[in-house]
């Protein structure tokens, strides 16, 4: 999978999952999913082991934070690191 | 809006810090008058604003230098700041122990080594903070230093031990000394990573711009606050009806303003040197559920819990499922959150915390938001992007749940910050009292309040502040300005006169951090009792108490009285002598803190008996400075009335004396056939004897006045009932009983042939006191008592001068001599009925 279908992937999920109905536009690669409070720790959580499941990772509890996780660029960059 | 959709931001991103001269200029204006309004309202403390001029007078260099030279120069202004606040000495134990403590975190040994270490480096601190190991520095370091390291050791030795990229040493100094703490015991639990990754992240201007726009707010969160202490607070015992209690709920969780408003300032001050860290509080009075209160309010603490404790169990019980890891997790939390809190308390304040309304709050809370918790996870939460259009349905279904969580807190508010379960209970009495329209007035006020915030508006929180819409961002500096200009105009008296002098006498009372009306009969009362451990919530007492000494003067203590097994209980120990840093302290034969008198005057001598507490005692100045001796004195050497030869002032002042154990005073000074008896009564008589008629009962005093015990009979109080619950129901017997002492004296002296008068002292404090002045005077004129009034004593005079110290209001050597002068003038005034001569051969 190339990054642009991993953050597709993504993407789908979180519009699916926690912004049902939201234009897929304005989820953009930047937009501050966790500090801007659309991500609480129960969605985070939900996204954790979609992530896992998804693409075979292991995600460490310190990994979840604003610097891995906050936008959807930043998931990507932390996925593939772990796939590396 | 869509951060991708923004316009480009005035200053450029691409040079970090970088800020326009007109910008700055703009930036330095705003600073100058948020000094000013921080100066016209006093808010904090006197160091707070010696704090603000350092740290506004350092962005001015700050904002110029190069990039690189910010973050030190932050750290010099931090350590400055410390030494500003706490002086050379405690400035410099503070930094050493902070860096052996940050020393400890980077020592080449293993992280449980580390770990290790710094529990014990932390067991020595904490006996030290107990007092069971002594220390060199002063004690009001604690809980700054507390403050400082408690929690962000916690956060910073986490993150050490997952880094990718390791902190500088300046960062990690800055983090832990940063510059506002040093007047902050309470700080928020500020992220390391979120301190590091914030700096000059985005455009300088518009962060500087955001820092002032919250400080502002946090001003106005504050004196909102001195609106809610000031003028809403009761005591429990006070709430007698259904109105009422919604007061003490509403007015009770209201108080947490004071946090918020800290917490902005806090933030905003940092904000300053380009830490644009998110918000720490959103909206948390409009919570529409427990979930979305915790996530809400306190949002450093959330984040700080999320990630040291939630995570961690949530990662490690993830196999268990979701549903099953998110319970446990957040009962784990709570249950953290609780022990934190009481951690917290020892470090702030120096003792345990272990109380079961703590226990039960977070028990409950941590249940109502794990439901809650459960529900969403079922049913989902609704997150949007962008204002959603809502329907009229979807805005008054919030409005309803809004309300309807606020009422929820404000009782488990209440309930967690009761002083006591009982007083808790007996809170809800007032249900049976008189319903009056007044029932409606918060209901009314906080629907209004729901309604308003309920109108929909952005959603996304924290985003950069150069993505945010140019509407909004002119906006934030309308409303900005507009706030710092109105609070300096209504805080200057010309203008606030101008407008109404109510309205000016309420500006006047909030322009000062004084104590409320409950807190200052609180400190009053912790002089007699030596009652250090102020209940949880009363920060405002506490912060007084903490300036005091551990070596303050301090009666009980220094063994100046003695248990009589009396209904007075207590009496000063005769020929007891004291030397104390304030003078000596002297104690008759007879047990009055007075030079010897013999039993019966002589002839030609003017006697007077002077009644009082410590105040008349002299509680703070030595043999000799006490008002009543002063007047004697001068009297003594002026000899102002024609045949009378020499004048005896006796000092039956005891401390902690309440009017119902005058009755006992005034019978032992009738032995010494005094010509006069002088009342001297400081503020509040009316609650004081009901606090100590309650006192008698629950401690099975004998009452030797049937008066007394018939309203003990009639109120239905017992030994075994609550305080709160005692008293509310002597309140209505408050005037009665008081009747009844000032009577049973006047009547009594009256037969003897003595003249009663009552001095009335002002209390040397800007806080509110007077409430029940009006009263006693005119039940003390109703019984026959010469009045002398010396309530404007302290008016127009600056009361750090006449009184001890802040956190003993008791008047200083100053203060007794202004006192003995006006008394003095206050007695030849009344010269024809004071000093009759023909009593003066009468007690021949």
């Amino acid at each position: 999978m190339n990054t642009e279908e991993l953050k597709q992937a993504i993407k789908n999920y979180i519009i699916q999952e926690f912004l049902p109905g939201e234009n897929p536009d304005n989820v953009t690669d930047d937009l501050p999913l966790i500090s801007s409070g659309i991500l609480d720790s129960i969605a985070t959580l939900k996204l954790v082991l979609f992530i896992e499941e998804r693409f075979g990772i292991t995600l460490e509890a310190h990994e979840t934070d604003k610097e891995n996780m906050d936008t959807l660029a930043q998931m990507v960059a932390t996925i593939e690191a772990k796939q590396k | 809006m869509l951060a991708s959709t923004i316009p480009s931001p005035p200053n450029s991103l691409d040079k970090p810090g970088t800020i326009r001269v007109f910008d700055f200029a703009l930036v330095g204006i705003q600073l100058v008058l948020l000094l000013l309004l921080l100066r016209q309202f006093q808010i904090e403390s006197a160091a707070f604003l010696r704090l603000a001029a350092l740290a506004f007078g350092g962005f001015a260099i700050h904002a110029w230098l190069p990039l690189r030279y910010r973050l030190p120069f932050f750290l010099l202004l931090s350590f400055a700041g410390i030494g500003v606040v706490m002086g050379f000495e405690n400035g410099a134990w503070m930094i050493g122990i902070g860096l052996l403590l940050i020393g400890i975190c980077h020592i080449p040994v293993s992280f449980t080594l580390r770990g290790a270490l710094l529990l014990l480096v932390g067991a020595l601190l904490a006996a030290q903070r107990a007092k069971l190991l002594p220390f060199p520095w002063s004690e009001a370091i604690w809980p700054i230093l507390g403050s400082m390291f408690m929690f962000r050791l916690i956060v910073y030795f986490y993150d050490l031990r997952h880094e990718k990229v390791p902190g500088t040493p300046v960062q990690a100094l800055a983090y832990f000394f940063m510059l506002p703490n040093a007047c902050f015991p309470l700080f928020p639990v500020v992220d390391y990573k979120a301190f590091r990754r914030s700096h000059f992240d985005d455009d300088a201007y518009r962060v500087y711009q955001v820092g002032i726009d919250w400080m502002v707010r946090g001003v106005i969160h504050l004196i909102l606050y001195r609106v809610i202490y000031y003028y809403f607070t009761m005591a429990p015992s006070e709430v007698n009806t259904p109105a009422d209690l919604l007061n003490y709920l509403v007015s009770n969780f209201l108080l947490y303003l004071r946090v918020s408003g800290l917490f902005h300032l806090i933030i905003g001050m940092l904000y300053l040197f380009g830490f644009r860290l998110s918000e720490t509080h959103n909206r948390y009075l409009l919570a529409t559920s427990f979930t979305d209160f915790w996530r809400r309010i306190n949002i450093y603490w959330k984040d700080f819990m999320q990630k040291v404790f939630y995570y961690p169990v949530v990662f490690k019980l993830k196999k268990l499922g979701a549903t099953k890891a998110l319970v446990i997790a957040t009962l784990y939390v709570f249950v953290m959150t609780w022990f934190l809190h009481a951690y917290q308390w020892f470090w702030l304040r120096g003792t345990l915390l272990f109380v079961p309304q703590d226990i039960l709050f977070w028990a409950i809370l941590g249940v109502l938001v794990v439901l809650n918790s459960l529900y969403e996870i079922k049913h989902g939460r609704s997150r949007s992007i962008a204002a959603k259009k809502r329907t009229l349905r979807d805005v008054l279904l919030s409005i309803v749940k809004t309300y309807g969580t606020f009422w929820f807190i404000c009782v488990l508010w209440s309930f967690w910050t009761a002083e006591t379960l009982g007083d808790w209970f007996s809170l809800w009495g007032a249900l049976h009292g008189d319903f009056s329209w007044q029932v409606l007035a918060w209901p009314a006020v906080v629907l209004l309040v729901v309604a308003v915030g309920s109108i929909p508006k952005e959603t996304l929180r924290n985003i950069k502040v150069s993505a945010q819409e140019e509407s909004e961002w002119i906006r934030s500096r309308i409303v900005t300005v507009v706030a710092l200009i109105g609070l300096i105009l209504i805080s200057i008296e010309g203008v606030a006169t101008r407008i109404s002098p109510n309205i000016a006498t309420i500006v006047h009372s909030l322009r000062s951090g004084q104590l409320s009306r409950l807190d200052q009969a609180k400190l009053e009362k912790g002089y007699y009792e030596n009652l250090l451990s102020v209940d949880r919530f009363n920060s405002q007492l506490w912060e007084v108490y903490t300036k005091k000494p551990a070596n303050w003067l301090d009666v009980d203590n220094a063994n100046l009285k003695r248990f009589n097994g009396g209904f007075a209980q207590t009496e000063l120990i005769p020929s007891f002598v004291s030397r104390t840093k304030y003078g000596d302290i002297t104690i008759n034969r007879w047990g009055m803190r007075d030079r010897d008198y013999a039993l019966e005057p002589a002839a030609g001598v003017f006697r007077a008996a002077v009644l009082g507490a410590s105040s008349v005692m002299g509680w703070g100045v030595g043999d000799g400075e006490t008002f009543e001796a002063l007047v004697e004195e001068r009297l003594n050497t002026e000899r102002p009335v024609v045949g009378i030869d020499h004048y005896e002032f006796l000092n039956f002042g005891v401390p902690g004396y309440q009017p119902l154990q005058q009755l006992v005073a005034f019978e032992k000074a009738m032995q010494f056939r005094p010509n006069a008896v002088i009342y001297v009564a400081t503020g509040r008589e009316l609650s004081r004897a009901a606090v100590y008629l309650a006192e008698a009962v629950r401690k099975r005093i004998d009452i030797p006045y049937e008066e007394l015990r018939q309203i003990v009979q009639r109120s239905g109080i017992t030994p075994e009932m609550e305080e709160a619950e005692a008293l509310k129901r002597l309140t209505p017997y408050r005037k009665e009983m008081l009747n009844f002492v000032y009577g049973s004296i006047a009547a009594r002296a009256r037969a003897s042939g003595t003249l009663s008068i009552l001095l009335f002292l002002p209390q040397v404090t800007d806080g509110s006191w007077r409430e029940e002045t009006a009263d006693t005077l005119a039940i003390a004129a109703g019984a026959g008592f010469v009045i002398i009034d010396l309530d404007d004593l302290y008016k127009g005079r600056d009361i750090n001068q006449l009184r001890l110290a802040e956190w003993d209001d008791h008047p200083n050597t100053q203060g007794h001599r202004l006192v003995a002068e006006h008394l003095y003038k206050g007695l030849l005034e009344r010269r024809e009925q004071v000093f009759k001569t023909d009593r003066i051969h009468h007690a021949q």
